[in-house]
Order: structure tokens, then sequence, then C-alpha cells
């Protein structure tokens, strides 16, 4: 099922946290413990190093692409507390806006669907999630959600933006109103779905409460074609919940159980057609899983990490190593 | 250092335990055994080779004293738990006594000893007494000394040093005062071996060496007494010698010169006399003129050299001192860029200091080489105010920062970026650190400016390696999945030999870890990209199949027929036959391009891709999959060599299979399909027998049916398939083979008695539920090709929102593979209203004012800068806001209707120019 095309010798000094494709799967952004976050290219299974982006002074935790409408741009955010706006200019990458709003860790960043604008979500360890919104002529917004999560949030995600029945309702021209949606996992072991009031103020709309423990990761699935809208949530206690929603209106979600694992589980990952999820966990392997037709979710593929089905001299090697 | 302990001092321990346990031992008798080995100005002064080999069995025994603490103390004071008390004012610096029972906190306006006790800080003492607070007693640093738990020395603020003595009957402990320094005394730190030794750092860039049995400094070290002899090891970025500073040097050496090291206080006397100073020997003679003193943020004693000292300095430098030579120092480099703040011996190798500095980093130097080298560079998120080695865990110290950050790390110093260990208890600045015990690893003390005294249980603290995500995981665009995870968890992975085998798998880059050092503390993250393959989300055949699809500009068949081919040669056994079924649904069979879908199937037998693929047969799963069978057989049957002729010529055939008629296996084909339709509806007899004239076969198509039936589907056919080398592996396939063969008969008799169609609403349902399907599998493409190809025949099953739905996702898809032209393609093949007026949406115009030649911004007939309508009817006069037609000859125009009702009565320009417009 799975080969490995690609081991990118990033040279990260230290411990990896998060790899990030662009929007056209060209580029592989890295962020590592050693404050550095660095550009691949990995087209045809390339992996040349565009950009080595120093600027943080700990650990970057996650990195974010923005959509390429808005030029090419990388925001990362790190335990120094800040957020850091990155964008090509003319082949070279330079810093563009540095957010210093959180008073603690800053864990996960995620940009908005590109039709509301440039939006950043960004949460972090002091239980608040901040929004920043490009306002123009290099000035952002910041609007923040405080105590968002007790103790922390680990996680952020935008639900998409084509809703079924989203641009139907608005005579052609008009531009759509949207609902900005978007769900956090945090250390109080829940996911929460936020939602942008008319006013502007962001409410939290639902409480998906199902995990024992910190939720590491959460990620709204694309919605290509499907007509429900879908979350995963994977958590410190080892499970990782699919949590649906059929009805718009009604806004009730339910969980189901993807599957336990032994140990944590740090991310969830839905494919471009959001038909399958990848789950990395603390056994350092990633699975593939699939909805089958009755409605459970099962593991089409195992990929152990470095390995996969690479060629069954590797394997044997390896068995006989251990 | 541990080996003399067993050996040398196992004698002296034996004899002494006794009286330690019973505590009898008198801070006098303690602090006489200690000097045992001289006083202290005789190895001072004595630079004898003894003198230096003395020394490890001297400080050996001292650290013994302490060990033997521990052991005696054992378990039953050092256990304790996270806890903090409130002091009444902000601390400044924490000192802990050598029993670890007692912390001594300094401040401002605090000086007080709490007792640490199991379960909360106990206040023993109050050392600020006195009615009127003396400015002595405004403490920048407290130290208490390691051997005599009696000693403390204090430095204040002005620059005043204080030794306290706790065995003083009276209520007031302050025992000797000195007042050499001008300003705050930074740091003063107690020989660890000797009793009576003290080094002060002062701000006002002097270093001053105490003999507390004597009224004033021993010696006096300046902070630009640098790099006079020969042997320093100078740096670049040394302060510059001045002329008055190395004369007086040079005085000094004069004086060292004619006593030869007998009496230090002689040497001071002399420097004394010699300037005519009487309370700052030296200080004041380097004076103003010779610049700037760089002042002095910490000293240290080495604890293995006992001659040595470290003092660190605003200017970024720091200073290696031997006690003896006051003149200059021992080398002298620069560590940091900015203030260094502080500075720690580590306490079991000799020569490692750890200093940190305003510029955020502490680094570790290796003081042994002759040149410092940099062995660690720890990089911190604020100023680092602080630095202590942690007892017993060798790259292990703890830091604290005066501002900004309020909390302690403890960080391993080979990993460089992570803190291992966090303390948060504080809610203002840390401002003393202290581990308990000295050879106890977890117990932290820490004073802070939030007016609080800590105890930090190491298994308390938080470590934010362990809440670090260790993994990195993303789905790339094309079902490529790129992973990255910490290195050391894949320890199998350490001895594997790089792979080079397959081109598409390259070679595995590993770095080499440094096998002299292997710990748990490093880490390093693998990267891969895996590639996964259609099942799995790859998404190669995504950008094929939009590329090669055709939409519209043919006959539906065509479409059809073409499509299908294309699913096919991409492996995509389901979405082919679906496509060749709605061909059968949708198309009469008179127009069907036979040598087409001659090909196709041909095709798709001599493939042979394995018919299990990645989607799940689901609701149609039964017909679909015998049909597949049905058409592999036959293609099969008709041997390929014959069809794949006309694979040669497809594209010509598909030019002109208008005209080439209905050909006979294209025929045995609809026949087979409509059998398969009528089992699967035969519950429905109403349905079934609708009479369509259009829909009869032709009779020729018959006799060839049977031919095919005929044609054995015999074993040694099968053998041909099995021997094809895209087909193997599908051994189950051709195991199925063989009763579908035997229903053929079947079929060619039903399809006698079903020579007509159904109509193509009865699919309605089925079609939509199919694309349904496609679209819940992730397949929007399906969905969406379907529907543009069917177009109005299924288009009313489906609700609109949904269509459009699938539009925009799949518009969305295209983008992102960057398939402009299909994607735009879709967007006009579109019977959306809101999709297809995507493609006007980033069209923009841009108009120019007809006057001021400037571009209009806000709305499109008034000019905002000349307040002029740029476009007037020549005919009403009015604002034109819509259709503005003129004339390219005199530019003068106005509404379309108005024009062109005009220039049917005349020729002449409406707005009398004479010009004679035309109009066309």
């Amino acid at each position: 099922m799975v080969s490995v095309i690609n081991t990118v010798d990033t040279s990260h000094e230290d411990m990896i946290h998060d790899a990030q494709m662009d929007y056209y799967g060209t580029r592989l952004a890295t962020c590592s413990s050693d404050r550095s976050v660095k550009i691949f290219d990995v087209r045809n299974g390339g992996q040349i190093l565009i950009a080595d982006l120093r600027g943080h002074e700990g650990p970057v935790w996650q990195v974010a692409w923005a959509h390429p409408m808005y030029g090419n741009i990388l925001a990362s955010c790190s335990y120094d507390r800040k957020v850091i706006i990155w964008r090509e200019e003319n082949g070279t990458w330079e810093k563009s806006h540095e957010h210093a709003g959180h008073d603690s860790s800053v864990n996960s960043v995620c940009w908005a669907p590109h039709d509301y604008g440039l939006i950043l979500a960004c949460g972090s360890s002091d239980g608040a999630i901040s929004l920043l919104t490009y306002t123009g002529e290099g000035q952002w917004e910041v609007k923040k959600i405080n105590n968002a999560h007790t103790i922390g949030c680990n996680a952020v995600s935008w639900a998409p933006a084509v809703v079924p029945g989203s641009l139907i309702d608005h005579p052609s021209g008009q531009k759509p109103n949207y609902i900005k949606r978007f769900a956090s996992g945090g250390c109080d072991n829940l996911i929460k779905l936020w939602k942008e009031e008319e006013d502007g103020q962001w409410k939290e709309e639902q409480k998906l409460e199902a995990h024992s423990d910190w939720v590491r990761d959460v990620a709204w699935a694309p919605s290509i074609g499907l007509p429900t809208s879908t979350i995963a949530g994977c958590s410190q206690d080892g499970r990782v919940f699919i949590w649906t929603c059929d009805d718009a209106s009604s806004n009730t979600w339910s969980p189901k159980l993807l599957h336990k694992f032994n140990d944590v589980v740090w991310h969830v990952s839905w494919s471009i057609t959001a038909n399958i999820l990848a789950v990395s966990g603390g056994d350092n392997k990633v699975t593939l899983w699939k909805e089958s037709v009755d409605g459970q979710w099962v593991c089409i593929s195992d990929v152990n990490k470095g390995q996969g089905s690479v060629s069954a001299s590797v394997t044997e090697g390896q068995q006989n190593e251990q | 250092m541990g080996k003399k302990r067993t050996t040398s001092g196992e004698g002296r321990e034996r004899q002494r335990l006794p009286a330690r346990r019973f505590r009898t031992t008198s801070p006098a008798a303690l602090r006489a055994d200690s000097v045992d080995g001289g006083s202290l100005l005789a190895p001072l002064l004595g630079l004898t080779d003894r003198a230096f080999s003395d020394c490890p069995d001297l400080a050996d025994g001292a650290m013994e004293k302490m060990s033997r603490v521990t052991t005696a103390l054992g378990g039953s004071v050092l256990t304790g738990r996270t806890m903090h008390c409130h002091l009444d004012a902000p601390a400044n610096a924490i000192s802990v006594c050598r029993d670890a029972a007692q912390v001594v906190v300094a401040g401002r306006s605090i000086f007080k000893i709490y007792a640490i006790e199991e379960e909360q800080f106990v206040e023993k003492l109050n050392l600020r007494v006195g009615r009127k607070p003396s400015l002595n007693l405004s403490c920048a640093d407290v130290v208490w000394h390691q051997m005599d738990e009696n000693l403390l020395a204090t430095a204040a603020t002005n620059g005043v040093v204080v030794t306290w003595n706790l065995g003083r009957p009276s209520r007031n402990k302050q025992d000797q005062l000195f007042t050499e320094h001008k300003r705050t005394v930074n740091k003063v730190c107690f020989h660890p071996t000797e009793a009576h030794v003290l080094l002060s750092g002062s701000q006002d860039g002097f270093m001053k060496c105490f003999d507390l049995r004597r009224k004033d400094s021993v010696s006096t070290f300046s902070g630009e007494a640098t790099e006079a002899g020969p042997r320093e090891w100078a740096m670049a970025g040394c302060v510059p010698i001045l002329p008055v500073l190395s004369c007086r040097i040079l005085r000094l050496h004069h004086s060292f010169a004619h006593g030869p090291m007998q009496d230090a206080e002689s040497t001071a006397n002399d420097a004394r006399e010699s300037w005519g100073c009487p309370l700052y020997p030296l200080g004041l003679c380097s004076g103003p003129q010779a610049g700037q003193s760089e002042s002095v943020r910490d000293v240290q004693f080495s604890i293995r050299d006992y001659f040595t000292f470290a003092s660190t300095f605003e200017n970024g430098n720091v200073q290696l001192w031997d006690i003896r030579r006051p003149d200059r120092c021992e080398r002298m480099f620069t560590a940091h860029n900015g203030p260094v703040f502080c500075c720690d011996w580590h306490p079991e190798d000799r020569g490692w200091l750890a200093t940190g500095g305003r510029d955020k980093m502490v680094k570790v130097w290796d003081m042994t080489t002759h040149r410092a080298k940099e062995m660690h560079c720890v990089q911190t998120i604020a100023s680092v105010a602080r630095v202590k080695w942690r007892p017993e865990c060798r790259h292990h110290l703890a830091t604290c920062s005066m501002m900004v950050d309020h909390n302690i790390y403890v960080w391993d110093v080979r990993r460089p970026f992570v803190p291992a260990a966090m303390f948060e208890e504080h809610r203002d600045v840390t401002t003393g650190i202290a581990w308990r015990h000295p050879h106890d690893p977890s117990f932290l003390l820490s004073g802070s400016k939030d007016s609080s005294l800590c105890q930090h249980l190491f298994r308390d603290a938080s470590q934010p390696v362990e809440r670090a995500n260790p993994e990195g995981l993303c789905y790339g665009l094309f079902g490529d999945l790129a992973f990255a995870a910490k290195e050391s968890l894949v320890a199998a992975e350490s001895g594997r030999k790089p792979y080079t085998g397959d081109r598409r798998h390259p070679i595995f880059f590993k770095r080499k870890l440094d096998p002299a050092e292997p710990f748990a503390g490093l880490a390093s993250s693998a990267l891969s990209v895996f590639e996964t393959e259609p099942g799995g989300g790859g998404m190669r055949w995504f950008v094929d199949t939009a590329e090669r699809y055709a939409l519209a500009g043919r006959p539906l068949a065509e479409l059809c027929d073409h499509n299908a081919k294309v699913a096919r040669e991409l492996g995509r056994n389901q979405v082919a036959q679906t496509w060749t079924m709605l061909r059968i649904i949708y198309c009469s069979p008179g127009l069907v391009p036979t040598a087409n879908l001659n090909h196709s199937v041909g095709k798709g037998g001599s493939c042979g891709l394995p018919l299990m693929n990645s989607f799940n047969l689901k609701d149609m799963a039964p017909g679909l999959g015998s049909e597949t069978r049905l058409d592999r057989s036959k293609g099969d049957a008709r041997s390929d060599t014959v069809l794949l002729d006309s694979s040669a010529t497809l594209i010509t055939n598909e030019d002109n299979e208008e005209t080439e008629g209905s050909d006979v296996p294209a025929d045995y084909l609809l026949g087979d399909v409509e059998g398969e339709e009528d089992e699967l509806y035969l519950l429905d007899p109403e349905h079934a027998h609708p009479e369509d004239p259009e829909c009869v076969l032709p009779q020729e198509a018959f006799p060839l049916r049977h031919e095919i039936v005929d044609t054995p589907p015999g074993p040694e056919h099968l053998q041909d398939k099995a021997d094809s080398p895209h087909v193997s592996g599908s051994e189950a396939d051709v195991a199925s083979l063989a009763p579908v063969d035997s229903s053929f008969s079947l079929l060619s008799v039903s399809h006698a008695l079903y020579d007509s169609r159904l109509p193509p609403d009865f699919f309605g349902v089925l079609v939509r539920d199919m694309l349904h399907f496609y679209a819940e599998q992730g397949d929007v493409q399906m969905a969406v090709s379907v529907l543009i190809v069917l177009g109005e025949r299924v288009r009313k099953d489906i609700d609109e929102q949904t269509q459009e739905h699938w539009y925009t996702s799949y518009i969305d898809l295209l983008q992102r593979f960057r398939l402009w032209n299909v994607s735009n393609e879709v967007v006009k093949l579109s019977t959306s209203r809101a999709v297809s007026c995507l493609n006007q949406a980033s069209t923009t115009l841009h108009v120019n004012c007809s006057h001021c030649k400037r571009p209009m911004s806000s709305r499109g007939w008034v000019c905002d800068r000349c307040h002029r309508c740029a476009s007037m009817c020549a005919v009403c006069h009015h604002v034109v806001k819509g259709l503005f037609v003129w004339c390219q000859g005199c530019s003068h125009g106005g509404h379309l209707q108005h024009i062109m009702k005009w220039l049917e009565g005349s020729s002449h320009c409406p707005a009398g120019c004479g010009h004679l417009c035309e109009y066309s």
C-alpha cells in the first residue's frame, strides 16, 4: 500500500515537530526544536532545501501554509510564545509579521479557508486562541478567545468554507455569507467548536466530550463532495474519534471510535478527498483508515516509519537485527 | 574524587562519624578541622609545587564531609514536597546551609533563615535586627558557607560585604563589615574548602578577596588588569590596556617581587602606600582615568582548583584568576554578547564552567585547554540571571531569568533547545536558585521577586519535552504522506544499510549518531515521504483522469466510451464499467460507436488489471462485479490480437465512428448487459417490457452473439490470461469466470426475450444513487463528470444544492492540482448558476475617465477626480450606466438603444460633430 518515495535529510538538529506540504503538494515545510523552520522542494521525489527560517527563540511546534492566492505565506508557532508569519518575496523568505500576544507556548496554527481572507487561528498553552486577520498594508487585527481551553489548547482546525448550500442562497455576484467555524482541542480533554457571530465575536458553539486525556490533534475533514461534516480528534488516551454531523442546522455531533491505540496518538490528517484518515501514534507508526461500507473504520495500511513496504530485503535485514 | 573518598577518606570518616552523628562537633571545631591543612595564607603565599599537589587532597577532604553529611542525613531530612511560603518582601538571593535543612533568603528588605521541613518552610531567624534599617542590610547576594553552618556572607547594594556568625549569642549576628567596594556588590563567594576566604565581585569593577580573620581585603583584582603577561591568551575584543594601568601593574609586580610572597597584607600595604590611598588600596588608583571599569557580575571559586576563580563581566568577558596573582588574570575570553550575569563551575568535571548572559544563552566552557573551548550552548528564552549545575546529573543545569520569564528551567546541555524540566510556580522573576543538597538532584529551592520561597521537586516539574509533539504528519496533495518521527524511537533503524535498489525509492539518509556519547536526551527526527497507492489516497489517477476525460463536444455514447476507456486504462474498472453502463442506459443502440467499444472491451481484457480495486462494492456491487467479469471474458474470448489492431487506429475511429454503423461485437455487449439488467430488474416486469422500436437490435447481431457464446471459454484461454504479465494475481477472478461463462448461454436466451430497452428515466434513481455513492467515496470527479456528460438526463434527479457542492468541490480540487484548463472547462459546462458565474468572478475591467484619463475607481460612470460623468448618451444626454456604444471615429456614443434608433434615421453623429458614424 505504502512505500517510501523520499527520505528527506532535514539536517534539523533536534526533533521535528511538524511537517506540512503546501497547497500544490510541491513544497514541504518542517519545524523543529532547534528553532528553525525549513522549506524543501519535494517535487519528483527531490529534496532541495529552499529556505532555512530562523527567528524563533524556542522550539517551533507547528507550521501552516496559507492559500497560494495570497502569495507564499507560511505561519509558524513556537514555544517562545510567538507566531511568525513568513512571506516569500522575489525568491527569498522573510519574516513578515510577528505576533506575540500569548502568555505561553503557542502550540498550533491553522489558516482559515481562503474564501474568508487571510485569517490565522493560533492555539496556545495559555488556554487562549487568537485569530489574526490581515487587514491590508502589513496590518493584522487580533481577536482573542480567552480561556478557550483550561491548561492549554493543543490544536486548531478550520471547517471547510464550502458548505452545501452556501452559494445557492445568494444571488450570483454577491459574496456568500460564510459562517466561519473552527475546531480546537485542548488539555481539558475537550474538542470545542467555535463560530463567528454576526457581530464578529467568536462564540463556543459545541463541546465534544469523549476523550479522557489531552486532545492532541483535531482535523476537520475537507468537504469534498461529502454531505456531512466530519472531524477527527486524537488524544493522549490513545483513542481516535470521528465526529460527524449530518445536519448542519441541528448541529448535533455523534462520535465514533475509530480505534484505541496503545500509546498517545499525536496526529490525524485527512487525505485530500477526505475519505482516508492518516493517524500517527506514539509507537511511531502511521496507519491509514477508511470507512467501510457498513460505516466501520478499517485500517487499510500500516506504515512503519522509515520502511513502509519498501522492499523485502530491507525488512529482512531489520528482522535479522532484531 | 570518588575513588579518593573510598581510600584515604575511609579512616577519617570512621573516626568522625560518631561525632557527627551526635552533632557534638561545634562549628568552631569544624572550622579548625578544615583549616588543619594550614592557614589560608600559607597556601596563598607559598607558591610551591607542594601546595598544588596538596590541594586535591584538601578539596577531597571537604567534599568527603559533605557526602558524609548526605549519608548521615540519610533520607530523614531530604524528604519533602513541592511547597512554597510567602516572604515579607521580594528575595534577591538564596543560599542553602550545608546540612540542606535551612535556607537563607536575602533581599532589599529581607534577611531571614528558614528551616526546610517536610511539609513547610518554618522561619527560624530574622537577621535584620536593629531599629533603623541599614543599607548594609539591603542584600544583593547571600552565601552560606559550605563548611561552616554558622557562617554567612552578604553583599549589600551599597557596596558593603558583611559576614554573619550565627553562633554569636547576641541577637545581632553581624560579624564583620568590609566597606571596600564603591558600588553594589553583585556577588559573594566562599572558598569551597577554606573556611576564611571570601571573594566578592562588585559593580565598581573590582573583585576582592577577604581573609575573615583580617579587617580588610587581602587582595584586589581589577576587571581591567588584563593581558599583561606573555602567558595570556588574548582574545579579540579585550579591553585595551591603558598606560596608567600598565604602570600600576608594573608597580605591583615590583611590590610582589621585593617581598617574595611573604604576606599579602604587606603587599597590599605596599600598594596602598605607593598610591597613597588608604581606603581603597587599588580601586582609587585605577580611578576614573583608567576608563570604565567593567562591572563584575559573578565570581566563583573553582571547586577543583584550589587557587582558581572565575569572574564574569558586563562587557561579555569571563576572566580566570589565580588567587595568588592579583596583578593579572590567567586568561580572559569573550563568552557572551552582552553582560555575563552568572557562572558556575561543574561540581565534578574539572574545568567545566557554565556561563549565562543577557544574550539568552548558557554556554559551557572547557577551561582545561589552552583556549577556552565552548562545549555546549543552550539557548534559553530570556536572559540568563542564574545558572546552577544539577548535582549528580552531569549534563544538567538549572537557569532562571531576570526578566520576562518567571520560570526555572533545567536543561540538558546536550539538548540545547528544549528544557528538560520546567518549574512554573513563581509569579514574578525568579532571583535565586539553589539545589538543596550538593549530592541530591531532586530538590531545588528558589526565591523570587513575587516574595515567595519555593521548594521544587524535580519529579513534579513539567517536562516540555514530554509535552512536545514528537511527530509530524501530513497528507500531501497527491496522497503522499510526509511523516517525521523521533529517531531514537526507531532503534531498529540504527544499523540499517542504505538501500539502493529501486530508483523509485531513494537512498535512506541516516544521520550518524556519535557512538561515543549515546544518551537518551538527544533527539533527532527522521522525515520520510511515503507514496500511497490509489486505495491509500494516491491521487495520480485523479490528475490523469481529469486531463483525459471528455466531457462534451461529442455524442453521449462516444463520451461514455471514451471515458470508460480512460478509466480502464488507469485501472479503475468499476468506473469504466459505470461509464459503459451509462452509455447503455442512455444511448440508443443504433448510435453505438461500436468500433470504439470493441476497442475498450478488448483493451480491458488485455490490460487485465486486477479486478478488486480500492472501492468497496456497495449496493451496485453484484451487478458491477458480474459485469466486469462478463466484460473481461468477452474481451478474452475475442482474442486480443484482433481487437488490438483497432486500438492503434483509435483516434481516427473516434472521429468517424458515427458513420461506421453498428458493429457486431458491440451488440453482443449490449445484449449481455441488457440481460444483466433484466436479471436485476426482473422483479418489475411492467418496466421490463416497454416496447421501443428504436432499440430493436439489428438482426445480424444474433448469429454473432452466438458465436461469442460458442467461443470456448476453455482452459487454454484461461491459461493465456494467466500467462499475461498484467493479470498475474487475479486467480480468483479467473476461477470465478466459469460460472459466468455458463450463464452466457442463459443470457443469450434471455436476450431473445428482451430485445427492447428500458427507458432511460427508469434508471434515474439508480444513477443518482450511483453518483452519491461515488461522491461519498471521495470521487467527486466521477459525480461531476457524469453530471456534465449526461446533462439534462440526470440533473432533475439531483437537487441543485448537491450539484453545486459537487461542482465547487471538484473545481477546488482541480485548481489545487493546477488543472486550470480542466477547471475552466468544468465551470463552463456546469449548469449551476452559482458555479458558472465563478468564471466571471475574478474578471476585472479597468475603466479610465474619458476627460482626465485617470482610472475611475469606485463607480464606472462618474470620475472621482474631475467629477464629470464619463459617459453621457449623445441622444438623451443622460449618464450611461449599462452598455455604452460609441463610434470609433468620433468617440461619441450613448445608450445602445438610443444610438441604434438614431442611426436608423440619420447617419450623422447624434452629438452634432458632423462625423458620419457607422453602426455595424
